[in-house]
């Protein structure tokens, strides 16, 4: 009997094996035939982009019937995580909406990865709507550094940092607002005065250093920031603009502007904790915009920066066709199509910042100011970048320097050396 | 009496539970309130309205049913095929006795303890050169390879004190190895199997970082990646991202509900002996 059960038993493995086979069979990914666009982003389907996209997607399929567009929305951590070894397969994508910066696209640029768009670029005349310290991010030579070289991407939006405030709150506690350093500080003195602390801050992620960071703009200019960002020049932390910023930011954390609690806090707590109304300002970059337009139940407004020519902020992120892209073609009239005037019209009525829209097309009126105070930013070459890009891990240090100056563990001096050190040995020696 | 002995003991493992199920009862709280609410009133207070929208939209948004789909094939194959694996080699190992058995052990047991990190780029490698990169059956082989490592070691031991007399008796009346491990060995640890399956299920579940970067494309990805996608460059949605956590545990939960029995039997038979 024994005997007379083990073919059954090897029937009923081998059945299921193949049942498994079958459930698990291919992917049926197009080939390289004209016929599918194959494209990846990581835009919320209800963000800016990702409607201006999804439009762009429509019209696609209008001017090329036949063609079938797959799309998937993928996770920024998936994509950042795994490009590499997706884009060297073949299973690429043929456009897909990439971060830039030297440690991401820059990386994929060095490793022969992307599709040199140079061409394209000119043939199509995207180079003309884009803006030099816009087009800085799409850039990159040989050694993968951005500024300069090869175009590998192609940004559709911008995006930048304001200060937000809580007009309601201004208005509450008879405090003016600001349009020069001098009125800045004095504003936050009269809210502190009130026992409001007037900055919603964030130590533990990026909200810190860009403060820290924008402090240092306001005492900068180009030639500074490129010697910074590009390695086109000595990088001395103890130069008077970097020494005014760590200064001014233990000062404020002194005087009680910035809460010493906020040495743990996230991002997400600085954001609700003003949309909440705790805090009458909030210093950070137009991604917050689209929420604080749909949650924010106070008066609320923006203005840059006093005093200061430069901005933390750049191009968005990239379209790039990955080298081993099937559908190359297909890709670069996508690319285009998000680059025309009514893709883009649509992207700046849903809180994006479009690179390229007609002024007069945005209906919104506030998402024509902070359009405007972009193109403004933009037109002056005033795009500072972010202080974390020039060097890997330099977000991590930059975190645990302003804590050091939250807490008071570190003094400035210490700070200043801290980021010496870890900038002089992560940045490119060639 | 009794009552008043047992009260310290009551009251560690009430509190206990409590803090296990805390976090399970935030992500509930705020799964169904809306991200406004969320943004007011902060993630403690209780939602003012019910919301679905969030499970609703994450639902379709990463065509979850699909993702439900591909897990259950790849964890539940990885469970069957992980302990026929683990079986097989603790045979030999534990029963069989072979020669170097403690070498073999140690190597299991390293392959147990090596970081999954070091490992995604041989895997990403050979997957490529097999044509098996974006499959399931990528995941599905490694997994259980890399369970049945620790299996293997398990069962090993719990077979190694196999009461011998009975495999002997067998013996006596003319098993062969394969009709003693199918008919005596394989009903006895039948406990101890079914909690490694249990196990083997929920952890493969759990992956992350392999099932990332081996599936690629949305049609194979597992549950676990698919709350990945929810992950901005610098925004949060938390009222989805709970939303989506929600959903993502609700299966194993219920998977092991439904075979606790089959846990707490294992565990009793080991205590028994």
């Amino acid at each position: 009997m024994s005997t007379a059960r083990r073919p059954l038993v090897l029937t009923a493995m081998a059945l299921a094996a193949s049942l498994l086979l079958a459930s698990c069979g291919s992917s049926g990914g197009g080939q390289g035939d004209g016929k599918t666009l194959k494209l990846w982003h990581y835009e919320g389907a209800d963000s800016a982009m990702g409607i201006a996209w999804n439009q762009a997607i429509a019209e696609f399929k209008k001017t090329h019937p036949g063609v079938k567009v797959e799309f998937e929305a993928k996770g920024f951590e998936q994509i950042q995580k795994t490009a590499s070894m997706v884009l060297n397969s073949d299973d690429a994508p043929d456009v897909m909406e990439y971060n830039k910066g030297n440690a991401t696209a820059g990386l994929l640029a060095k490793q022969g990865l992307l599709t040199d768009l140079t061409p394209e670029v000119t043939k199509y005349g995207w180079n003309k709507l884009l803006s030099p310290s816009v087009t800085t991010t799409s850039e990159y030579n040989a050694a993968g550094v951005m500024g300069s070289g090869k175009w590998y991407g192609v940004t559709n939006f911008g995006e930048y940092t304001m200060v937000y405030y809580n007009k309601d709150l201004f208005a509450a506690n008879g405090v003016k607002v600001p349009t020069t350093p001098e009125e800045f500080t004095a504003a936050l003195a009269a809210f502190k005065a009130k026992g409001i602390t007037p900055l919603a801050n964030a130590g533990a992620e990026y909200p810190a250093q860009q403060y820290l960071y924008q402090l240092a703009l306001t005492k900068a200019d180009r030639s500074w920031v490129n010697a910074f960002e590009l390695y086109k020049g000595k990088v001395d932390f103890h130069d008077p603009a970097w020494t005014y910023a760590v200064d001014t930011f233990a000062d404020w954390v002194k005087k009680g502007y910035i809460a010493k609690t906020s040495s743990g806090a996230k991002a997400e707590d600085a954001g609700v904790s003003f949309i909440s109304g705790k805090y009458p300002i909030f210093f950070s970059g137009s991604w917050w915009y689209g929420r604080f337009k749909s949650e924010n139940k106070f008066a609320w407004g923006s203005f840059l920066w006093p005093g200061s020519k430069l901005t933390l902020g750049s191009g968005g992120n990239l379209w790039v066709v990955p080298k081993k892209a099937k559908n190359k073609q297909l890709a670069y009239d996508f690319i285009n199509i998000t680059m025309k005037q009514d893709i883009q019209n649509a992207l700046g009525n849903n809180g994006g910042i479009p690179v390229a829209a007609s002024p007069s097309a945005i209906t919104d009126p506030a998402s024509k100011t902070l359009i405007e105070n972009f193109n403004k930013i933009s037109a002056a070459d005033g795009l500072a970048f972010y202080p974390d890009w020039p060097v890997p891990g330099f977000y991590d240090v930059l975190v645990s320097a302003t804590q050091k100056l939250i807490t008071g563990s570190g003094s400035p001096d210490q700070v200043l050396d801290q980021l010496q050190k870890a900038y002089d040995a992560g940045v490119p020696t060639s | 009496m009794t009552t008043a002995k047992r009260l310290p003991a009551l009251t560690v493992i009430v509190l206990g539970a409590v803090v296990m199920v805390l976090p399970l009862l935030i992500v509930l709280n705020n799964a169904v309130k809306s991200p406004g609410d969320y943004s007011a009133h902060g993630p403690l207070a209780l939602p003012h309205k019910i919301y679905l929208s969030g499970i609703k939209s994450f639902w379709t948004r990463v065509d979850f049913g699909r993702m439900l789909l591909n897990s259950t094939v790849i964890s539940g194959s990885v469970a069957v095929i992980g302990v026929a694996l683990s079986l097989l080699n603790a045979y030999a190992i534990g029963i069989g006795r072979i020669k170097g058995r403690t070498w073999v052990l140690g190597f299991f047991v390293l392959a147990n303890i090596l970081p999954q990190e070091s490992l995604v780029y041989p895997l990403y490698y050979v997957a490529k050169q097999l044509g098996l990169y974006d499959t399931r059956w990528s995941l599905i082989i490694v997994f259980s390879v890399i369970q049945a490592a620790f299996g293997t070691y398990l069962l090993s031991s719990v077979l190694g004190s196999f009461p011998r007399e009975i495999i002997e008796a067998a013996r006596i009346d003319g098993a062969n190895s394969w009709q003693v491990l199918w008919r005596i060995v394989v009903p006895v640890s039948r406990p101890t199997l079914g909690v490694l399956m249990v196990f083997f299920f929920i952890w493969t579940w759990n992956e992350f970082l392999l099932p990332l970067v081996m599936l690629p494309s949305n049609d194979n990805q597992t549950v676990a990646v698919a709350l990945g996608v929810l992950q901005g460059q610098r925004l949060m949605d938390a009222t989805m991202t709970n939303a989506a956590g929600l959903l993502g545990s609700l299966p194993a939960i219920a998977f092991f509900l439904i075979f606790q029995r089959t846990l707490t039997r294992g565990i009793a038979v080991g205590a028994v002996k």
